[in-house]
């Protein structure tokens, strides 16, 4: 399965999580508040100092993870242009690529499980409501880790359908990708349940055997 | 304790069909291949003795262990392999996802991890740490999903047709790995050559067993039956 990680023991890596999150989340409230196209241009161009510092692999899992937003970027800047307002496109794109690159980035250098522990951490006050914290956990970790996982299965559909067919597929492709993402979701709940699912950990992990 | 898969008239419905009726087996030999045509129930079988579909009616205990209702318990008891690892790997990393199941477990993270790492010295492949999962090959992913269930130590491994859409070099070597396994084994086929060198042979046929025992009890009456079955029905 594809996956938004990048594998390594970088600076980034090595971050606590908490950390890497309140900073995206202050980088993302301050974003919102840069109206001028220099300063946002700037900010692109730190965080595209972020993934150089990473090496070469991770500028490409950037830009890759990065392609499909610059698609409703470019339609939005369109639009602008069109309202004659294309200053206002300007910034909107700028913003909305580096609010979309920051939050790459953080994905990419966060193990899952880190994240998963973090939102438990969060989560923690809702144990008070009979919620265990492991629920949100597990759910968004997953909702995060199978984003990617649905470009795949888009770009399968997409392949099947071009080798019967001349023409592009189109929207016609999203009820079949529904589907096959329910599929999907029913192979995933299997895989987590074979290993536990969300049933209350046991307190004393079970003695080896060997 | 017997850690024997107790199964005793199971009745098992999957969207609305019945697939099991009052399904009775105990199982408690090293080595079960279970046999059977694509639709026969094999795979359902399976499942319900992981404990991933719940019965309408009837008891299945693995090792002692209500298996769809105590999940935690059922860890210690049982682990599945899928026929597709791509199925079964939830996360990114080989050791994400060799940790996962040992958190499940209750291990703390440090803990769990080092296990993980453990595992993976021990099949040889401790640089495997790091990799993403989707960049092994399918052979590769599926000694990934191995390492995984046994890191839990379950008492019994669940095979579910693991030599499909494999080469024959990684057929072989999961074949020699199964076989190498200290654990009870039971392991769903259509190919009677996997299993002759079984303790057991179970023929499974429209929800029933057609047949029980020795693999050369067996496998040749299943084997003439299939052929006559390719006789009979025109594609």
């Amino acid at each position: 399965m594809l996956s938004l990680a990048l594998p390594g023991t970088s600076w980034a890596h090595r971050l606590p999580v908490g950390l890497k999150f309140g900073a995206l989340a202050a980088a993302m409230l301050g974003l919102t508040w840069l109206t001028a196209p220099l300063p946002l241009a700037a900010a692109l161009a730190a965080t595209a100092g972020l993934y150089l510092s990473l090496g070469r692999r991770a500028v490409a899992e950037g830009a890759r993870a990065l392609r499909p937003v610059l698609w409703i970027v470019a339609f939005i800047a369109a639009w602008q242009v069109w309202e004659g307002v294309p200053m206002l496109g300007l910034v909107l794109g700028l913003r909305i690529c580096t609010m979309v690159a920051l939050a790459n980035f953080v994905t990419l250098v966060t193990p899952l499980p880190d994240l998963i522990a973090l939102i438990e951490r969060l989560a923690r006050p809702l144990a008070r409501f009979g919620l265990s914290p492991r629920l949100p956990a597990l759910a968004i970790a997953l909702v995060l880790r199978f984003i990617p996982v649905l470009r795949g299965r888009m770009e399968l559909l997409a392949l099947s359908w071009r080798a019967r067919s001349r023409r592009r597929p189109g929207p016609r492709l999203i009820a079949p990708l529904a589907l096959s993402l329910l599929d999907d979701s029913d192979h995933l709940a299997d895989a987590l349940r074979a290993r536990g699912g969300l049933a209350p950990r046991p307190a004393t992990p079970p003695q080896g055997r060997d | 304790m017997d850690g024997s898969i107790e199964i005793e008239t199971l009745t098992l419905e999957r969207e609305g069909t019945r697939i099991f009726d009052g399904l009775s087996l105990r199982i408690g030999e090293r080595r079960v291949g279970v046999v059977g045509r694509n639709g026969s129930g094999k795979s359902t079988l399976l499942r319900a003795v992981a404990g991933l579909i719940a019965p309408q009616a009837g008891r299945l205990r693995v090792a002692g262990v209500d298996v769809a209702r105590d999940r935690a318990g059922a860890l210690s008891a049982v682990g599945i392999l899928f026929q597709n690892p791509d199925h079964q790997i939830i996360f990114p990393t080989v050791i994400e996802e060799l940790a996962f199941g040992l958190e499940q477990q209750g291990h703390p993270r440090g803990v769990a991890r080092e296990r993980a790492r453990a595992m993976l010295a021990r099949f040889g492949h401790a640089d495997w740490e790091e990799r993403l999962c989707h960049t092994l090959s399918q052979g590769q992913r599926q000694l990934v999903c191995l390492m995984a269930v046994l890191a839990m130590e379950p008492r019994w491994i669940l095979f579910d047709e693991p030599f499909n859409s494999l080469d024959i070099p990684a057929a072989l070597r999961i074949e020699a790995r199964i076989a190498a396994l200290a654990q009870n084994v039971m392991l769903i086929t259509h190919d009677p050559a996997r299993v002759a060198g079984y303790d057991r042979v179970i023929w499974i046929e429209a929800g029933r067993v057609a047949a029980d025992g020795p693999p050369d009890a067996v496998l040749p009456a299943y084997v003439a039956a299939m052929q006559a079955a390719a006789q009979d029905e025109p594609c």
